[in-house]
């Protein structure tokens, strides 16, 4: 632990006690560096999870009723089990849960690991090498009143990535409705805010709209960002097109229909091309090819070839064209290797299991 | 160590709670002569092997047909052998009211033909009378437009988070009818710091124009339909306890309001110079309560910001600001941040959803909009 924390120090990682107060999104940075949004403690943290296990030949991670097993492993009901995101150490391929335990006072934030034997262990988050960022930069103090009023806007974040020496983060507040993709430079440097872009995106051509971006994937070696938003459209924008201060805006390529919600996007290689997958909370989980959507024009015409019958969806006859894939319940995805992807899935019972895929069955 | 010196299947044992160094644990005596002589110094994994503690719910699902009980994670944690006792030392602290399970083996368990000796255990619940209740919806108005875009709902002490789906509902008043998909799914839940304000966000995919969910679905709410926002009891504050009571507020519904908030349609009433009355300013609509505590500000001649205490209105429908230091001579401004919004999204500086061939609906602006104005000479 201490050696690896050592070479973790040009990352800005000293060793101590994070103080994180709720685990939510997850993502990997750089030399496994694990990113970890904290939303009641407004703040992100990298921490070095301590996993050295040795890089090579993974194993696919099948794990069937994960949330009892948790359960039983933190010694408390399912109910009790909130599993809020998933990512896959770079170089061990352990799948990492961040895993609330209980709520309220009684809430305890894990970091669950799940080896491919299945074995469940987690990472102790005392005396672990760790650097920490605010989601936001502090509220301005030109403003006398802002000193002493009691600060009750905050920012949830919903995904994070890591692009480029970047910390890319999607958030929702829970005062102004706004688009603000966050960037913030890692090692942290305490600037969150001069990156920060407000995105638009205009639906058929016609309505230009801001909304919080839910969840989001970069492609093409960090070119391109394929955005899912709060109000439903899949919105893609081009990385070099950001420019600090003005008004950014997106490709609206496909919307996905109504009563339903975009949960989380994944990239992989299939043969020699890249893929996407879209997974929904009501519609069945989506592959898109990377190059259909250079070639899509925006929409400009309503889609109203998607039925709105999550049981009975239509392939859509515009929009980027997309393939349904027969995975159920997808509800969070990493790509585990190159060759698989990794799914967290919850039956119609609402049990969750883990599985992985081979990229030439997606 | 020898067969002869272990415990059978120990069929006496007794559970109790204790703290081991001052951490809540599981104590588990009542060993037979020898006691616990064959455990004093077996490493841990030998106890690990021999003894496990589980959740009663994980032990009796691994127990089901078609399970193997040993495939079901114990709770993570150590056991330790002091003295004449053995005790458990949980990873994660125990929780209030949920039952443990001990399983004892007389042998290792990956030693063949071996029942081990199970014993329970219940951890006391907590049982204090609920205190928490809502103290106060908003909009604090009673007619909302149809395209509303937020509700907040302020709870009189901090609450637990997770429970809003299932305890949120909006029926129609006249027929009683649930309305459905009116919100964003609660995934995750939207509160302040304190934990004391949640955010309800109304389904935006069905307010925009233009999106397939407002073209199938239309709105959320219905115009000239009023309607009750119900909060069931259900919910729970931070220590688990439910609602004193629940809540529920009736809105009647107006048409959709589509414009950028106009503060140069505002009315001030100026104070006198160098008095230190407030200044008042009426909207012309009402606008959102979070974004009306933070998003307007007076500055002084000089640009700076004027000290002060502000607060906004009944129906969130006026603003006022009360200065620390006598209102100087000079021009003044009323700073309105590019953030505030009105109930339906709408800010000073773009419609929540902007139809470009429209020509009312300009592109989006980038500067706070500002308000000037003078004191009243004395």
């Amino acid at each position: 632990m201490v050696d690896q924390a050592t070479t973790l120090e040009h990352l800005g990682l000293a060793v101590g006690s994070p103080d994180i107060k709720s685990v939510g999104p997850l993502a990997f940075g750089p030399e496994g560096v694990l990113f970890v949004g904290d939303n009641v403690g407004a703040a992100i943290f990298a921490i070095d999870v301590g996993d050295s296990a040795a890089s090579g030949a993974s194993a696919a991670i099948d794990l069937d009723n994960l949330d009892g097993s948790l359960a039983a492993y933190l010694g408390c009901a399912r109910e009790d089990v909130e599993i809020r995101d998933l990512a896959v150490h770079p170089h061990s391929r352990n799948a990492y849960l961040s895993v609330m335990r209980g709520s309220g006072d009684a809430a305890v934030p894990v970091i669950a690991r799940i080896d491919s034997t299945g074995a469940i262990s987690d990472v102790d988050l005392e005396g672990i090498a760790f650097s920490k960022s605010d989601i936001e930069d502090a509220a301005d103090e030109d403003d006398p009143r802002e000193v002493t009023r009691v600060k009750l806007r905050t920012v949830t974040v919903t995904d994070m990535s890591f692009v480029d020496g970047l910390l890319v983060v999607a958030g929702t507040s829970n005062e102004e409705f706004s688009s603000t993709l966050r960037r913030i430079p890692f090692p942290f440097t305490g600037d969150t805010d001069s990156n920060s872009l407000e995105i638009f995106h205009v639906s058929h051509g016609r309505y230009e709209t801001a909304a919080p971006i839910r969840a989001f994937v970069p492609y093409q070696g960090n070119n391109s960002i394929l955005a899912s938003y709060t109000c439903t459209p899949v919105v893609q924008f081009t990385v070099s097109d950001f420019a600090p201060g003005e008004l950014a805006h997106g490709k609206t390529v496909a919307e996905l229909g109504a009563h339903n919600r975009p949960l989380d996007l994944v990239s992989y290689e299939q043969g020699d091309e890249e893929y996407l997958l879209v997974a929904n909370d009501r519609h069945p989980l989506i592959k898109i090819a990377c190059v259909d959507i250079d070639r899509q024009g925006p929409l400009t015409v309503p889609d109203d070839s998607l039925d709105s019958s999550p049981a009975d969806p239509v392939t859509p006859g515009v929009g980027v064209p997309r393939q349904l894939l027969p995975h159920t319940g997808v509800r969070r995805m990493a790509n585990l290797d190159g060759d698989n992807v990794l799914m967290l899935q919850q039956d119609p019972e609402g049990n969750v299991h883990l599985h992985t895929y081979g990229v030439g069955d997606l | 160590m020898s067969q002869g010196s272990r415990e059978q299947p120990p069929a006496g044992l007794t559970l109790a709670w204790c703290d081991y160094n001052d951490r809540p644990a599981l104590k588990i005596g009542g060993w037979a002569n020898p006691g616990l002589v064959g455990l004093e110094g077996p490493d841990a994994g030998e106890l690990s092997r021999r003894f496990a503690l589980l959740t009663t719910e994980a032990l009796e699902s691994g127990l089901a047909p078609g399970r193997d009980v040993n495939s079901v994670p114990p709770v993570a944690g150590r056991f330790q052998a002091v003295g004449d006792a053995l005790y458990f030392i949980p990873r994660f602290p125990f929780v209030a009211g949920a039952s443990y399970s001990l399983v004892a083996y007389a042998e290792p368990v990956d030693e063949a033909g071996n029942t081990p000796a199970i014993f329970h255990i219940r951890r006391p619940a907590d049982e204090a009378e609920p205190t928490a209740f809502v103290a106060a919806i908003y909009p604090d108005v009673a007619t909302v437009p149809v395209n509303l875009l937020k509700f907040y709902v302020q709870f009189s002490e901090p609450m637990s988070e997770g429970r809003a789906e299932r305890a949120i509902r909006v029926c129609r008043d006249d027929t009683g009818e649930p309305l459905e998909g009116v919100f964003v799914p609660m995934d995750p839940e939207l509160w302040d710091p304190t934990r004391q304000r949640m955010t309800l966000l109304l389904d935006p995919a069905r307010i925009k124009h233009g999106l397939v969910p407002n073209m199938e679905a239309g709105y959320p709410l219905i115009e000239d339909v009023p309607f009750r926002l119900f909060i069931d009891p259900a919910l729970r504050d931070a220590r688990g306890r439910p609602l004193r009571a629940g809540a529920e507020r009736r809105y009647e519904v107006g048409p959709e309001v589509r414009e950028r908030i106009d503060p140069s349609q505002w009315r001030l009433t100026v104070p006198a110079l160098g008095s230190l009355d407030s200044l008042l300013v009426e909207f012309e609509r009402p606008l959102d309560y979070a974004l009306l505590q933070r998003c307007i500000r007076v500055n002084g001649p000089l640009g700076q910001v004027v000290p002060g205490h502000s607060q906004s209105g009944r129906g969130e429908g006026s603003w006022s600001f009360t200065p620390t230091e006598p209102w100087a001579e000079g021009p003044h401004q009323l700073v309105v941040h590019r953030q505030l919004e009105d109930l339906a999204g709408n800010s000073p500086v773009r419609v929540f959803d902007r139809d470009m061939m429209e020509p009312d609906n300009g592109p989006p602006l980038t500067d706070n909009v500002v308000v000037d104005f003078r004191c009243k000479s004395a």
